[in-house]
């Protein structure tokens, strides 16, 4: 009797997977009637753009700063006519900051999108990057590794974090906190970014014959002072560090406490400006933070603008996340103005548009961005700039828009 | 020798009603997931990979903490060990930057399951010496001398900054992505998405079956006896250091298996950074978390687990993306993976609390069959 349920059951299913519901996706692209190409994420009045970010991990606050950014952008680009006739539309998804999420969400965005505006997290980065080949999408991550650059479709907004310390070690140096043959210490978390800005360090000793005492930790240390107490020991004349801001803290309060008080170097993720209200914030004026974007609170008309249209939209404080998710969006605008000029918004279009892109302008929110040679970092400008509590963004800038000599020479990792 | 069946628990006539009932709701599960690549969408069936994933890993270790006793909190360790066996195994020849032997991938598969196993026999004299806590806290060692062997040992892992792509899975030259010859089934092409699902579906089948069948041979008996009591399982000829250590390494190439499929996964085998990431404790505990869930020592059980712990914020993140839930931002607001973690927090509660067998006992008693105490806890 139960023979005949079951063969009844199988029956059914193979009767119901006969009439499967599941489109075939078929990669449609056609013109439309101005002969502009279009493919996935083009409809006739809309581009839509990917936002993958932390809005609920460890990254939160800079995802959100990121975020709102990109839509502040897009609010202007659209205001301003878009591209092709077409307006822009953001998707925007939440990983919080956990690869297996973004591995898993992916597929569901990327069918939807032209390219990604935004890809938070380099775990999440590293795992979608045989995704991004595969599909031809070009995606700027939130991530400043000039490792990265081995995919032409990744698009750095910005100064890897390499050339970051460079610039930042020849800013010491020509201030005279620095000179040639000294000590300098190295506290950097092993990974992506912590590793990558120790290239820099070590390019810079070399060249400056600087003795350089690295010290690798993991992200989740959070008291450092046994570390600064070991440099102190070897008597560095400087700290570098690629860490992030609750180990920036503890670093220079360390610096203080125990009188070694030498100029201490971060790139742009070691600072927040949730450390002005931390114990370490009257140790914070040994800092010296080099970035590619600028801080909130600059002193450039562009930076203003996106600041007051900022307050006029949110109400959550605002962080170097805003100007830089905006400057993103104006080279994401070059570039699709540029495939539109080619009449071609399909994903190889803005591949080729992007690699035709030589001097995107961000109104010097970023340096001027230079795309044409892959796997050479777009720019290698920063600014350099120390916390200051009573500055909006939490830091006020002491040097615009430098490239260092031995930043030119430097030659990143996957640079042909 | 076959032992006399003991007294209490009498064998199952062969062709008992309840039994044709159970066989046919298991054929019809299979149907169904072989079925379901033709219905869901690529995100979907990325979601339903990665509880495969944590299914043959909860096989593992259920059958090392529930049938033997031994307390496993390495499972993460193993999982980075035969991840990266198989990443090595297979990996390009010649490649100056990271170690490749350029096998086979089916082969590195295979590989990676017995280095998986011969690194989980290489710990059993420490697990035959320990018992309970200390066992857990031992072997919690494992997990960070992974994450030091993740970031030291770039020639094989490929480093914390850039870790290294697998070589794509093929069996018999037939390749497991989008390249290679276009089948389509009834009307839906299947390309890498649905070939992974059937891979990881065959995979996750065989690991059921053979856990079932240890469960209820010589071997399961002689784990069960050892946790029981080992005293009473020397008496009886139970080698017990030899069940110990047979466990262990069982469960590890159960854990290496899970790794394999977790690098083919992500497309990427990148060490952690720190000790929470993909190879690390939190997903020794979440792998813990899904055999308590599921009940201890139970292969079913452990499926569901796998369903719950590694399903839920996949598939609450999708519906939110879809539905636009949790769309708050910043501090204090719920997201789908706070979501799941209270969620299998409180499972795991519920269970220690109301119902020690887990998921599998209440199974039973709700489809009644426990007309005699069950063989298997």
């Amino acid at each position: 009797m139960k023979r005949t349920h079951l063969a009844a059951a199988l029956v059914a299913v193979l009767a119901l997977s006969a009439c499967s519901t599941k489109a075939t996706d078929s990669g449609s692209s056609g013109s439309d009637s101005s002969g502009v190409k279009t493919g996935k994420g083009v409809t006739a009045t809309e581009v839509t753009l990917g936002v993958m970010t932390d809005k609920s991990g460890v990254f939160k606050n800079l995802g959100l700063g990121v975020t709102q950014g990109n839509e502040l952008w897009a609010k202007d680009f659209n205001a301003a006519g878009g591209v092709c006739g077409r307006q822009v539309k953001l998707e925007e998804v939440d990983h919080g900051y956990k690869a297996d999420t973004a591995k898993t969400l992916y597929p569901q965005i990327e069918p939807k999108v032209l390219g990604f505006v935004q890809l938070l997290g380099s775990p999440v980065v590293a795992a979608l990057k045989q995704n991004l080949a595969s599909d031809k999408t070009v995606a700027s991550p939130a991530s400043w590794s000039s490792e990265l650059l081995d995919n032409p479709y990744v698009m750095i907004v910005g100064t890897t974090y390499d050339l970051e310390i460079i610039d930042g070690l020849s800013y010491l140096q020509e201030q005279g906190q620095l000179k040639d043959g000294d000590p300098i210490g190295h506290i950097y978390i092993d990974g992506e970014y912590g590793k990558n800005g120790l290239r820099g360090s070590q390019f810079y000793a070399k060249k400056h014959n600087l003795t350089l005492k690295e010290v690798k930790i993991t992200s989740t240390d959070s008291d450092l002072t046994n570390v600064v107490t070991g440099l102190k020991g070897a008597g560095v004349k400087a700290i570098v560090l690629t860490t992030t801001p609750t180990q920036t803290g503890s670093t220079v309060g360390a610096n203080k406490a125990l009188g070694l008080n030498v100029p201490v170097l971060g790139n742009n993720p070691t600072f927040d400006p949730a450390l002005l209200k931390s114990p370490a914030a009257g140790a914070l004026d040994k800092l010296t933070v080099v970035a590619s974007s600028v801080p909130f609170s600059a002193d450039i008309p562009k930076a203003k603008d996106v600041a007051a249209k900022f307050k006029a939209a949110y109400k959550e404080t605002p962080n170097g996340g805003v100007p830089y998710g905006y400057a993103v969006g104006e080279v994401w605008g070059a570039v699709l103005k540029k495939a539109c000029d080619n009449k071609d918004l399909t994903r190889d279009g803005i591949a080729a548009a992007l690699k035709q892109t030589t001097s995107a302008s961000t109104d010097n929110l970023v340096a001027a961005l230079d795309f044409s040679k892959p796997g050479t970092p777009a720019t290698r400008q920063v600014y350099a700039a120390t916390p200051d509590a009573s500055a909006e963004g939490g830091v006020k800038y002491v040097k615009p828009l430098f490239e260092a000599p031995e930043a030119k020479e430097y030659v990143a990792p996957h640079q042909k | 020798m076959d032992a006399p069946p003991k007294a209490g628990t009498p064998r199952r006539p062969r062709r008992s009603p309840a039994r044709l009932v159970r066989t046919a709701a298991w054929l019809a599960l299979l149907v169904v997931l072989l079925a379901l690549p033709l219905y869901l969408d690529a995100a979907w069936l990325k979601a339903g990979q990665y509880m495969m994933i944590g299914a043959v890993g909860a096989i593992g270790l259920t059958l090392v903490v529930g049938q033997a006793g031994q307390l496993s909190l390495a499972h993460a360790f193993f999982l980075l060990a035969g991840g990266t066996a198989y990443t090595v195994l297979s990996g390009p020849t010649g490649d100056d930057r990271v170690v490749g032997f350029g096998l086979d991938p089916g082969l590195s598969l295979l590989g990676a399951v017995a280095v998986a196993a011969l690194l989980g026999l290489a710990f059993a004299p420490v697990a035959g010496r320990l018992r309970g806590i200390y066992l857990g806290v031992a072997s919690l060692a494992l997990v960070f001398l992974g994450l030091y062997f993740g970031q030291s040992a770039e020639e094989l892992t490929g480093g914390t900054s850039t870790g290294r792509a697998p070589a794509p899975f093929s069996l018999f030259g037939f390749p497991f992505t989008d390249e290679g010859p276009a089948i389509s089934l009834l009307g839906v092409p299947i390309r890498q998405a649905e070939r992974m699902w059937y891979l990881f579906l065959l995979l996750t089948v065989l690991a059921f079956v053979i856990a079932r069948g240890a469960v209820r041979g010589r071997v399961g008996r002689s784990w069960r006896a050892v946790r029981d009591n080992e005293a009473a399982a020397a008496v009886m000829g139970v080698s017990v250091l030899r069940a110990k250590a047979g466990a262990f390494a069982v469960s590890s190439a159960y854990g290496g298996l899970a790794g394999a499929m977790t690098v083919l996964w992500f497309d990427i085998l990148k060490p952690d950074e720190s000790e929470y990431g993909t190879y690390g404790i939190n997903v020794s505990i979440a792998y813990l978390a899904m055999v308590i869930i599921g009940g201890l020592g139970s292969v079913p059980g452990a499926l569901v687990g796998a369903l719950i712990v590694n399903g839920l914020p996949q598939v609450l993140a999708l519906y939110s993306a879809d539905l636009g839930w949790f769309a708050g931002t910043g501090d204090g607001t719920l997201t789908p993976i706070l979501v799941s973690s209270f969620v299998y927090g409180a499972a795991i509660i519920l269970v220690v609390l109301f119902e020690p067998g887990g998921l599998a006992t209440l199974g039973r008693r709700l489809t009644r069959l426990r007309r005699q105490p069950p063989e298997e806890p």
